[in-house]
């Protein structure tokens, strides 16, 4: 734990050797996982530090588990605690981080551009009271992956809907008649990722978590019909195994990557993994949007995910981090991040770049996060865990079949009503 | 004043002196935490701070009260415990027999017992959650080829099943810490009753139900009291072995206290959960104390 110790030492330090404190040497805490951003942190950092000399920037790494990551940050917070001055956080947490007070407003660091360059869903999940709490850094949606050499096999083009995925296992999975070949895999254990499984779900069936006057809506008729395709998936048309409802996103990739399904839907991070040169499926498969039902086309879209950076509002140097966060989610900077280290950029103007037309797959990504859709972290605010709880535990019951589709939406929207006070 | 003192009364405060800083630490880390647990759970606070603790009366337990989840979860810790407490004992009293027998290997049989016990329950919990793996696990590998099922069984994702296997793995890994208290118990009961009753040609049987028994009910009972105590309030094995799941059919107290303070930051409400807990456990170490006072 290094929270606090860092500030403290360096005003200490620099008393103790007598410096005028009128202008310290600024020494900032950045905290990130090591794995997201790979090597790009350091390069970063190594180009701000050049840029503003007397300004040091000490990398606190952190997990990448956003569990993990989340219970260490809220500590600190909650203790307000001057460090980290900047840190990345996940989408879902930048509305309750926000509300609870624990994130500066960018607003008054960042020019207008740059904030109206920030792709608008994330920003819309940042957002709380017209002001903006923290900048994407990186998007990571989820895509549906598919064996391209299988699809080949059996003369079938890439579905774009879930009644074609159904469709295209079965025939897969008759023709293979290999029992061990599942059709669909994904993350369906009681996890945030099946949250965001489901929403992809309903919201290609047309539904949406609050309806167009705020009120609850995941009961509605479109998100039930929706979320009874997930279950008849396992139990009626048998192309996803029943040991879906423990799986994680890398069992399900694991599956997959041993050549065991068809269609796999989870975060964008497995391409790296699936692609490596050892992995028995590299170039058998390739990626496309997540799937919608084929009387909503409209809900042809992606679940998005990703990180944003944010600068604490008990930050000591306040300037300094909106600086490095400017610096991190500055055009060049996050050009370069996409070219060399494959992260999809959180600004919708770098996919325009003429250098991202060679990018294909970041090309491919781009279009899709333009019409992503964000969970309802920022509307739900500091209560988004209890709600994502709630409806990861329905879920759950329907999956399991514990209670029908329709109890347990039922449910579920009256535990989230009585959650927000409604 | 020293000169008044008479010894009884030096001796006397010589023992507070040195009860006194081993009194002061246990106030600190453990009275301490409960008084402030019970405040918590009495009043509605800021997690930082920002608003002053606010009294609330008896809210968060009538709260309690109405929440499916928690008597789900208070279900779920005594269903844990009454299982795998009586299979425990069970395992561990024929385990200790058998280690109190003189046989070659004995050691080294003594020392494959103990072995589960001595790995930390977070890493059982891992390799069993490995072994339990539909798709990839050792019990569906063997139980496929051998013909024994004809398609994987979901051990930790079946609602019936999950509470099962995780009391598998809490007899496994616990009956071995019962043994020891057991054999130790054993290993104190002197030889000549054994040889006296073997004059009067007493059954081998007769032997365990008249001698040993009798002898052993103050270490079972000691093995029982602690064992229940770990039971009531297990949480590594859940969380790293099923995280609840599925549908918080494993979900203990100890798993929705954590939940509810660490992932929805709700002290106060989670501070009612414990204590609630901290009330269970007690009365449970009570029935236990006032059992073993009456067997003396």
């Amino acid at each position: 734990m290094k929270f606090g110790v860092n500030g403290a030492v360096a005003i200490a330090t620099a008393i103790g050797l007598g410096m005028p404190l009128a202008a310290p040497a600024q020494e900032l805490v950045m905290s990130i996982g090591s794995r997201g951003y790979g090597g790009m942190v350091e390069r970063n950092i190594e180009g701000f530090t050049a840029a503003n000399p007397g300004t040091s920037v000490e990398w606190l790494k952190v997990s990448d588990v956003p569990g993990d990551s989340r219970k260490l940050y809220v500590t600190g917070l909650m203790a307000k605690s001057p460090t980290p001055d900047v840190f990345a956080i996940d989408v879902i947490w930048a509305g309750e981080f926000a509300q609870r007070g624990w994130l500066e407003p960018l607003n008054d660091y960042l020019s207008a551009d740059t904030i109206a360059a920030y792709n608008p869903s994330f920003l819309s999940a940042a957002t709380v009271d017209g002001k903006v709490f923290a900048a994407p850094l990186y998007v990571d949606g989820t895509h549906l992956f598919y064996r391209s050499d299988l699809l080949e096999k059996y003369g079938i083009p890439v579905p774009k809907t879930w009644e074609e995925v159904i469709a295209a296992s079965k025939t897969v999975m008759e023709g293979e008649g290999n029992p061990q070949l599942y059709g669909f895999v994904s993350m369906w254990a009681k996890i945030e990722g099946l949250f965001m499984n489901w929403l992809s779900f309903t919201g290609g069936n047309g539904a949406s978590f609050f309806d167009a006057d705020g009120n609850v809506a995941v009961n509605s008729p479109e998100s039930i019909a929706a979320t009874q395709t997930m279950v008849d998936m396992i139990y009626k048309d048998k192309i996803v195994p029943d040991s879906i409802l423990t799986m994680k996103p890398d069992d399900a990739r694991t599956l997959f990557q041993q050549g065991r399904a068809v269609f796999l839907m989870v975060q964008d991070f497995v391409y790296a993994p699936l692609s490596a040169p050892d992995s028995p499926v590299a170039g058998k498969f390739d990626f496309t949007r997540n799937p919608y039902f084929a009387a909503h086309p409209e809900g042809y879209s992606t679940a998005m995910g990703g990180w944003l950076l944010a600068v604490n509002a008990n930050s000591e140097n306040k300037e300094a981090a909106a600086k490095l966060v400017e610096y991190f989610t500055s055009y060049e900077a996050q050009l370069t991040a996409a070219i060399d280290e494959n992260r999809a950029p959180g600004r919708t103007d770098v996919y325009a770049a003429p250098e991202m037309q060679q990018a294909s797959l970041l090309k491919k990504l781009g279009e899709d996060y333009a019409v992503g859709v964000v969970r309802p972290s920022a509307p739900t605010g500091n209560l988004y865990p209890r709600v994502s709880e709630t409806m990861q535990t329905e879920i759950t019951n329907a999956l399991h079949r514990e209670k029908t589709v329709e109890q347990a939406l039922n449910d579920a929207a009256a535990e989230i009503n009585s959650i927000l006070g409604k | 004043m020293n000169r008044t003192m008479n010894l009884e009364q030096r001796t006397a405060l010589t023992g507070i002196g040195f009860v006194t800083p081993t009194v002061i630490i246990i106030a600190l880390i453990l009275i301490y935490p409960i008084i402030q647990s019970v405040v918590l759970s009495f009043g509605q606070s800021s997690i930082d701070g920002s608003a002053p603790y606010q009294f609330v009366g008896l809210k968060h337990y009538a709260a309690l009260m109405g929440d499916g989840r928690f008597w789900n979860a208070l279900g779920v810790t005594f269903t844990f415990t009454a299982l795998s407490i009586p299979l425990e004992l069970a395992l561990g009293v024929g385990l200790a027999l058998l280690m109190n027998e003189s046989f070659r290997g004995k050691g080294l049989a003594r020392l494959a017992v103990l072995f589960p016990w001595a790995l930390p329950t977070a890493l059982n919990s891992l390799i069993w959650r490995w072994m339990y793996n539909s798709d990839y696990g050792l019990f569906n590998a063997v139980a496929l080829q051998s013909g024994l099922a004809d398609r994987p069984i979901n051990f930790l994702g079946d609602t019936s099943l999950a509470m099962a296997s995780m009391v598998v793995v809490a007899v496994w890994k616990t009956s071995s810490f019962m043994a020891l208290i057991i054999l130790a118990g054993l290993q104190s009961i002197p030889k000549d009753l054994f040889e006296a009753g073997r004059m009067d040609g007493m059954t081998k049987w007769q032997e365990f139900r008249q001698i040993t028994l009798p002898l052993l009910k103050g270490p079972i009972l000691v093995a029982l009291i602690i064992r229940s105590m770990d039971a009531l309030r297990t949480f590594e094995l859940p969380f790293n072995l099923t995280d609840g799941g599925p549908v918080n059919a494993t979900e203990s107290l100890s798993l929705y206290a954590y939940k509810v303070i660490f992932d929805f930051l709700d002290f106060n409400f989670g501070a009612a959960v414990v204590v609630v807990q901290f009330l269970v456990i007690f009365a449970m170490s009570l029935i236990y104390v006032f059992a073993l006072r009456n067997k003396e």
